[in-house]
Parts: structure tokens; sequence; C-alpha cells
């Protein structure tokens, strides 16, 4: 039986509910099948107030071994660097956090809040990620930080992440298997392909016919903000309850894998020079990108430009 | 006379709570909502490109994330003068109906009923029927529940690319146009669904369910055959009147509901009162209704850790400043205080219920108030007045398809303002844009959890919660499930309760 203690900070528990939307298998035979002891979760439990403080007590002393901690929600460290923004028995949860983690054997950051500090950050809430703020290493635990089991806090960014991504993890956890991380300590295996890969909306991006407004077959990305070829995450070929994505339904990646989420400018806009968008995927050269757009719009079947063909 | 002053953290509910109680012996005299976070979602609007509430409100909340969605494009489209088109309209509302029953199954069987296993009942006679179906993530009727639910939100993912957060609505309508097979599938699923929740939650028919309209009726249907008595919803009421749900948990018996789910101009699903809206606004003191008035909506914030004004001001007036000091022991909340017409109110299934006629419930506020037990059943019971719309609905669209408008441009978002009002799973969800230059000069929301868990106004007045609470006694101040019963038939939902921030008194836990 491996322990499992959830800590909700500041989100809104949508990491969580996502998890209640797997199926087949769902989260129960999961939960039996990887024999997981869940300790806690606020949104489950039947724990009484008292037994909930014992519980943290015994975890924070040893006396019941934590062997993965999940976190859910941003850190806030605010007001004034004190966390009395977010408290769990009077107690600012990044302290019971930084407690937490000197008795955790793993620590998996559970959605972009977690993992990078998301909705919040450089606002008065102080928000941060448990081992990053954005782009820069440290976060609530610093840069340095190992858990019990060797490994840096695992990030599992997406907002919410995706659910199938958590539990594939757990096993692995569970099985000891080898997690290889990316530079934002995300594992690769999920977050190392590109949102795009899998979108119906492809064929309309091979040839550059690209949509200026909501509402029709063609691709996002060259106007309307979709950040599907600059994001890693495997939304299109995992799919939504198995079922679909945002780009499939016409709405823009807005890039929530990515430690800098949300942009700060506006979305469903893609900034761009002379209609070439300034964000290319990595890699590109600029110039030879131009070329390669200007000789696929040249290309582009008529069934396409007439939005013909079926998405 | 013992008195005595307690905090109780509250688990099983969105996000997190701790309740002040003030205790004389075992009875409540006083009780103080406070909210244990803040995260300043409206600040952080400000200044933002005028569509980015389209994607940043609905990560406001998990589980009610596409009710902020509608709320934010409706606001939208008040701004820009935009009606989405017909189909745009079915696709709003068959995907919000579904958020509303997901919400309310997972409410009521994961979080409401796993109360009943609680110690305190363990000689309660259906204590042991208790722990078989509803013991956390292994209870027979939890299992079922996480099963159904995630198939409810298939049809929110094939419609709208996932859930929860996700954009699809926008001014002058959605950005999908659904193919046959979409469509096909999705009834496929909301007929699925709907077997599940009748099997399951009621054992009956939705219409055999629906056609019960007094008290006496619910008794005979109850006992009329074990289906019934045995389902969520017999369980439910058998068990909750053995421990006096029916009695306790009381409020001011003041409803508030904005209406959800614009009715299609070529619908046969037709309002029954010339009214534009599947589920009417309103306004009801006890079962009087009568037309609701958004200019009644203010928000005060006396007892609120904010300052800027005193008095209450409607908001597109109001302001979010935090104002992190005043230890004068009067201000105790980061929500605000929300009144209508000066005048706390509740806000939810039962509101829906009483305000649109509903027989059932407008017999049971008569006789018994708002009682714990009437407000669970009226979440519960309410998935039987929207799948049948979801369906009629899912039916229209598939003949409709091939001629079908799912967007209408909107052109520019000019300088202006706009509001967008409707109902979430748990009640009333207000969002008000002001918009200048392209760019959000202001963002005031107010949540169904700020209303029924509101701290005091100015004239002292208590919210819905912290009235309803007021005269329960607690048996046992170590495990004061009574208290739990209570707050939960609201379903709070403390991440969405927007303004919230600790008080940073210090917290005696019992």
């Amino acid at each position: 039986m491996k322990n499992v203690y959830w800590l909700h900070c500041g989100g809104c528990d949508g990491d969580s509910v996502s998890l209640l939307n797997l199926d087949k298998p769902n989260l129960v035979d999961i939960f039996v099948d990887l024999e997981i002891n869940p300790l806690y979760h606020p949104s489950l439990s039947i724990k009484s107030h008292k037994e909930q403080h014992e519980l943290l007590e015994s975890l924070q002393d040893g006396t019941i071994p934590l062997d993965i901690l999940v976190v859910e929600g941003n850190i806030l460290k605010g007001p004034a660097s004190t966390g009395m923004f977010d408290l769990k028995f009077g107690v600012p949860k990044k302290n019971i956090l930084v407690a937490l983690s000197k008795r955790a054997q793993y620590i998996i950051a559970l959605g972009t809040c977690a993992s990078f500090g998301g909705i919040g950050v450089g606002s008065e809430t102080q928000a941060t990620g448990i081992q990053f703020t954005r782009k820069e290493k440290g976060g609530l635990l610093g840069a340095d930080y190992v858990s019990g089991g060797g490994l840096p806090v695992i990030n599992l960014p997406g907002c919410p992440c995706h659910p199938e991504i958590f539990t594939s993890i757990l096993a692995m956890l569970n099985s000891g298997i080898e997690i290889e991380l990316d530079e934002y300590n995300r594992p690769l295996a999920w977050y190392g392909m590109m949102v795009h890969q899998g979108c119906t909306r492809n064929e309309y991006h091979e040839y550059r016919v690209e949509e200026n407004d909501f509402g029709e077959k063609g691709c996002l990305f060259f106007h309307l903000g979709c950040h599907g070829p600059l994001t890693g995450g495997s939304c299109n070929k995992l799919l939504w309850s198995k079922r679909s994505s945002k780009p499939r339904v016409g709405v823009p990646c807005f890039g929530c894998n990515n430690p800098d989420f949300p942009q700060e400018y506006p979305f469903f806009d893609t900034k761009n020079i002379e209609g070439i968008p300034i964000a290319l995927p990595n890699g590109i050269s600029r110039a030879q990108y131009m070329a390669y757009k200007g000789m696929a719009a040249a290309a582009a079947p008529l069934r396409l430009k007439k939005r013909q063909t079926r998405i | 006379m013992a008195k005595i002053s307690c905090s109780f953290p509250v688990n099983r509910v969105e996000g997190d709570l701790t309740l002040q109680i003030d205790f004389e012996n075992d009875t409540v005299t006083q009780a103080r909502s406070v909210g244990t976070l803040y995260r300043g979602f409206e600040k952080i609007m400000r200044g933002r490109g005028a569509l980015d509430g389209l994607v940043i409100t609905p990560r406001i909340c998990g589980i009610c994330s596409l009710s902020h969605l509608a709320a934010a494009s409706a606001a939208l489209d008040n701004l820009c003068k935009t009606t989405p088109p017909d189909n745009a309209l079915r696709i709003k509302n068959i995907t919000g109906m579904m958020e509303m029953i997901q919400s309310d199954i997972r409410q009521s069987v994961l979080m409401f009923m796993p109360d009943f296993v609680n110690q305190a009942y363990s000689s309660n006679p259906l204590y042991i029927e208790a722990v078989k179906r509803y013991s956390p993530l292994r209870g027979a009727r939890c299992v079922s529940a996480v099963k159904n639910t995630a198939t409810i939100v298939e049809i929110i993912a094939i419609l709208g690319g996932q859930w929860p957060h996700t954009s699809f609505m926008v001014p002058g309508g959605v950005t999908n146009i659904p193919t046959i097979h979409d469509i096909v599938q999705c009834r496929h699923l909301i007929v699925r669904c709907m077997k599940s929740y009748e099997e399951q939650i009621l054992g009956c028919s939705v219409e055999r369910f629906n056609n019960i309209s007094t008290k006496q009726e619910l008794d005979e249907w109850l006992s009329s055959s074990q289906e019934h008595s045995e389902s969520d919803m017999g369980f439910l009421i058998r068990f909750g009147r053995s421990i006096g749900l029916d009695t306790i948990g009381n409020s001011y018996g003041n409803f508030l509901s904005y209406g959800a789910f614009d009715i299609p101009s070529d619908s046969d699903v037709s309002p029954r009162h010339g009214r534009e809206k599947l589920i009417r606004s309103g306004y009801a003191e006890g079962t009087n209704v009568t037309e609701f008035d958004q200019s009644y909506i203010a928000e005060a914030i006396s007892h609120s850790w904010f300052n800027g004004y005193e008095g209450a001001k409607h908001p597109f007036d109001g302001m979010t400043e935090p104002e992190a000091s005043g230890e004068d022991g009067k201000k105790y909340s980061w929500v605000k205080a929300p009144r209508y017409n000066d005048k706390p109110v509740e806000t939810g299934p039962l509101a829906q219920m009483v305000i649109n006629g509903i027989p059932l419930f407008t017999e049971l506020i008569k006789t018994e108030g708002s009682s714990a037990l009437t407000r669970q059943m009226a979440r519960l019971a309410r998935p039987a007045k929207l799948f049948p719309k979801a369906l009629a609905w899912i039916d229209e669209m598939a003949k409709l398809l091939g001629s079908s408008q799912f967007y209408i441009p909107y052109g520019e978002i000019k300088n202006g303002r706009g509001m967008g009002l409707t109902d979430a799973a748990r009640g009333a969800l207000g969002h008000w844009i002001i918009v200048e230059d392209k760019t959000i000069m202001k963002y005031q929301i107010i949540t169904p959890t700020a209303w029924n868990g509101s701290p005091r106004d100015d004239a002292g007045m208590p919210g819905a919660w912290e009235k309803a609470l007021e005269g329960i006694r607690v048996a046992d101040t170590d495990n004061p499930i009574e208290i739990g019963h209570i707050i939960r038939s609201f379903d709070p939902c403390l991440v969405c309760a927007v303004h919230r921030l600790d008080s940073g008194k210090k917290i005696f836990i019992c």
C-alpha cells in the first residue's frame, strides 16, 4: 500500500475534479489496482477536523510514512511573505508544505499552478509553484530540493492536468519505473511532443489556410493565438474524456502546459510580423519558415480554401 | 451557562471554509463564515484583453467552470449587443445542463451522503447500509456515481473540447461546428446517463418522479416500491428524516435565481409562461415570487476585509480593494456581502424550484421551510427536470444541423459595459465587465457561494448559511456533524468565492 496525501493550496480544485472524469479504468479502479491508500483528500474524505489534524501531525513527525504528496493549486506567499492568504488549521499552507516535503518520498505538483505558480504570479498574493516560479527555478522549496526518493518535484502541468498523466505517474512510482524529466521537470513521455500533433485542423495548417475569426474549420495558429505548435503536451493524442480537445472544436490552445501560462498579452490574438507569427515552432529559421509557408499557401487545394474538407 | 467559541474547518466542500461558532451550552448562538484563501481574480483581470475573461474566469472554479464561461460570454454579448444563433444556444444549454447534472450527482453522492457514514450514526438502523453505499471511494453508490458522471462529462468534451476549463463560448455564439457524428454520440450518451440516473438515483422514470406534486404523493412514492426506497433519493429521504434533517437548516426563506438556458427562437421546448429562459429568473420570499430586477443587486463590505466605500454598491460601481488591517473585530471575511433589495438571500436548486413554482417543493417550503433535507432533495431532483429538455434539444439540433449557424461575427469589442447573469449549479452567478480601448477596466464577479456564504452586512444581518446555523444543537463539538449537514446542503464552493481571504485572527480549533 502506498500512502498518498493531498494538499490543496490556492487553486480551483479542477485537477481533482478532472480525476473524477477518468473512465475505463476510473479513479476507484486505479486506486484499488495500484494499492493506493488515499490518506486524505479534501473533497472526498470523511475525516473530522480532529482526525485531519492528528493525521497531519503524524505525517509531519514521521509516525505515518508519506509515500506520495500530491499538491494542487499555487502556493500563496502573501501578504508580505507571511502566507496568511492561505491557511490550514491556522497555519500557512506553505509552512505545512515545507514540513511535509522533508518526509515525502515523492512530490507531485498536479497542474500548472502547483508546478509554476500559474494564475496569480506577480500579484499581491505572491503566488509561486513548488519548485519553479514560472520559468525560474526555486519556487517555495528551492532549486536544489530532492524528495526522499531522490527526485525533484515532479511537475505535471496543464490547466487542468490530463488525468491519465497523473495516474500513469502514480503507476510508475509504484513500480519503480524511471521517469525522464525535461528542463522544467515535466515527464518527457507526455510533454515531449507538441499539442499541435493530432489536431484535426492539421491539413488546414499544412497549407496555411488560417482563420481570422471564430466558427470556421481552418487553423488557429496565425491569427487566433493558438499555442498548439509552441507547447509541449499530448492533449490531441490522449484527448479529453477520450473524445476531443479545445483546438478540435475551434478553441485555440492557450499553452497552459507552459511555465509562463497565463500569458500577459491578450488571448485569441497572435503577435505577428507581415502576417507570420513572431513565435515560431522550436528550432525553425524564420526565412525558411516564410518560404515554406508561402509555397504551402500557393499549393493549397481549393477544397481547403473553400473550407469544404471536414475536420 | 457555558459559553464557548470554536472554529471548524469544513472539508468535502470545494475549497476551504472555516466556521467560527459561538455556543451557549450545546446550542449555536452565532455563526461566522470565514474563507481561508484569497486569490484576487478581479484584480488580475484589470488591464487584460477584453476577451480574456473567457480564458481566465472559467479557471476560478474546477466544478462550475462552464458557468463562469457562460457568464463571461453573456457579459460580452451584452456589451457587443450580439445574440448567439439558435443552435449555439442549444450547444450552450446542453453543455451547461450536463455541468449542472454532474455537479448535482457528485455533490450529493460523493460529498453530502458520506456524512451518513459518520460515527455519530453508528447506532442508526440504516447505518450499515449507509456504510455499504456511501463510504468514500468504496461505497457501491459512490463507485456508480464516479462511473456515471464521467460519462456525463464526455458530452461536454464532444461539444466543447474538454471539461473543466474550456473556452468555446464566445460573443456571437460558439466556436464549434459539430458534425452529425458528434450529435448522434451526444444523444447516445444523454440517453445512457438519463437511464443511469433513473435506475440509481430515482429508482423510477423521470416522468414518474416529476409527477410527484405533494408531500403525500412523495410518501406514497417512497413506500410504493423497493426500487424507490432503495434509490439514492429514497435513501436520502429515509436517512435524512431519521436524523431530523427535515427539521434543521432553515434560513430566511428568501430565494434568488437569475434563470438559465435561453430558449432558441425555433424550438419546440417552449417556456410555460412566455418566458425566455428554461429556468426562469425571480425572487421569492417564502413561496411569494416576484420578477427579478438586477438593479437590486448590491454588495456591502462592512464586515469584509475591503475598503473604499460604505453601504452597498451595485457591481458596476463596486470596488475590490483588499484591506489587510482593521483588527477591530468587526471584519471577519474576505467574501463581500451581496444583498438583493437589501436582503440576504439563498440561491441554488431549491431557489429555482420555488421560483419556477414546482408544486412539490412549493408545498415543502410552505410546510417545512427550507430545511437541509428539502434543499438537498431539490439538488438531487434537478436532473429529472433537465434531462428531457437536453434530449429534445439534441434531437432538434440533429434535424437542423445542415442549415444552421453556430457563430455570428461580433466585429470589434467597443467601449462599454456588459453584464452576464446565469444560474450555475450552485445558483446565481454574475459577471460585470467594463471595457475601454479593448482593455478590461473593471471586472466584478458575484458567485453563488458569495450569496449563500455571505458575512454580515451594514445592518448586522448574517448571510444565508450563517442564519441557518443559528439555534442548532451540536451533540459533540469534536464531531459537529449537524453543522456539516447544513453547510453541505448549500453545496458551498469556496474556490469560487473569489474575494476571500482569512481574517488572520488567531483560530482556536476545538
